[in-house]
């Protein structure tokens, strides 16, 4: 693989996109910072609500410095990946056309993408068309007050409290499908939502549904601990050659489990790679880790491609 | 009798024929009302047991579960377009049925509503 790793563009689409953009979102609530988010949160119809990275993503640890310039023409081996630097801005400008910027080029001028691209598509850049798809988002809440889960657990439906085994409420809800751990303390840890949009309106729901039990939950601190994505790269790896030369970071006892578990450092997220070249991604905290550490990897896996 | 039984064997159709006829009893004067409640505790412990250890009996049951809860030891299922299928290939449906669980000791047993 001979335009393995200075060739690849690790980029997001808006983080590098032109400044006036940057300017429009700056003026944003920044998506990510949850406590001023709070007042619109759920009021936030979800195709308005970008799940993009704000300003603040230019800090995130990207694995090349390159990611951060303006991305430069694609090489010839990489048009295999979203021809980006002439398609994405006009799949930009379509995603938010009331708002575009007055120096972006209307779309006409650019012949149509080559295959529509989905809302994820259009923030990150896939890697060979792949774009590892989040699986679950654990976050928390404190509800600030003092919980009786007895009460909860007999009036409210779909509940579970069985203090013998957990001394948690557990309950769950439809829509997102989602189970909350409702604690005596008033803190809660809702999992199982699909995004980060989803986490949250989740979490309202639970916090909405303890309210309406008499209690005088708000809606407090929430956080996501945890985001675990995965996606197939359609190749077999040889984790045992991966483990020899990334001693450092990765871990493979097949006898106790058989996929490679590989801690990267940066961004901080912990990879399970199998044989068959699926790859589960876990750790993150927002979801550009995600995205992050699986461009990372990639190159590593066409390293290791079983022949 | 170290563990408490369930009472609510004392709403079935059985149940509710003997209290009848101990208060029947009670009001002619044949039996005192102390009594009438030993009958009724044995009642709960001798139903609970039978229905664990005789009956055989199975049926299948397929529906939306609408809600569930666990409370105390006692779950609560309300499941709506209900269907049972007999053993003997009999089907019957409803709208919707709650099911009560309830555990026993170290036996489990269900009671229907």
């Amino acid at each position: 693989m001979s335009f393995a790793l200075p060739a690849r563009q690790v980029t997001f689409g808006r983080s590098t996109h032109v400044p006036a953009q940057q300017q429009y979102q700056q003026s944003q609530p920044q998506p990510y910072s949850q406590q001023p988010q709070q007042a619109n949160g759920l009021a936030l119809p979800y195709a308005s609500n970008p799940y993009l990275p704000g300003p603040s993503s230019l800090a995130l640890p990207g694995p090349t410095p390159s990611a951060l310039s303006y991305p430069s023409q694609p090489q010839p081996t990489q048009l295999q990946t979203q021809p980006q630097t002439q398609s994405q801005s006009p799949t930009l400008v379509g995603s938010s056309q009331s708002l575009a910027g007055p120096s972006t080029p209307g779309p006409s001028a650019v012949p149509a993408t080559p295959a529509p691209l989905t809302l994820e598509q259009q923030h990150i850049t896939a890697v060979e068309g792949i774009v590892p798809t989040l699986q679950n988002i654990v976050a928390t809440v404190n509800l600030d007050c003092r919980l009786d889960l007895k009460t909860i657990a007999l009036h409210a439906r779909n509940a579970e409290y069985n203090p013998k085994r957990f001394a948690a409420v557990i309950m769950r809800i439809r829509d997102p499908k989602t189970t909350a751990l409702i604690f005596a303390s008033g803190k809660m840890v809702v999992t199982g939502a699909k995004s980060e949009d989803d986490s949250r309106l989740a979490s309202r729901k639970y916090a909405r549904i303890i309210q309406k039990l008499g209690f005088d939950a708000k809606f407090s601190e929430f956080k996501i601990q945890n985001i675990v994505g995965s996606c197939d790269v359609k190749f077999p790896i040889r984790l045992e050659g991966l483990a020899y030369s990334h001693g450092q970071f990765s871990s493979y006892e097949p006898e106790l489990f058989p996929g490679l578990i590989y801690r990267m450092i940066k961004p901080k997220v912990v990879l399970l790679i199998f044989v068959s070249g699926k790859i589960v991604l876990t750790g993150a905290k927002v979801r550009e880790e995600i995205y992050t550490a699986f461009n990372t990897i990639y190159t590593v896996l066409c390293e290791f491609r079983k022949p | 009798m170290a563990t408490a039984y369930y009472e609510f064997y004392r709403g079935s159709s059985i149940g509710m024929a003997l209290t009848d006829s101990l208060d029947e009893l009670i009001t002619n004067g044949s039996i005192t009302p102390q009594l009438a409640m030993k009958v009724l505790q044995q009642f709960d412990k001798s139903l609970a047991d039978t229905i664990v250890k005789q009956v055989k009996t199975k049926t299948n049951l397929k529906g939306h579960l609408h809600t569930y809860r666990l409370c105390d030891d006692v779950w609560t299922f309300i499941v709506k377009n209900a269907s049972f299928k007999m053993e003997s290939n009999e089907m019957v449906s409803t709208q919707k049925i709650k099911i009560i669980a309830c555990k026993n000791g170290d036996a489990i047993e269900s009671g229907k509503k």
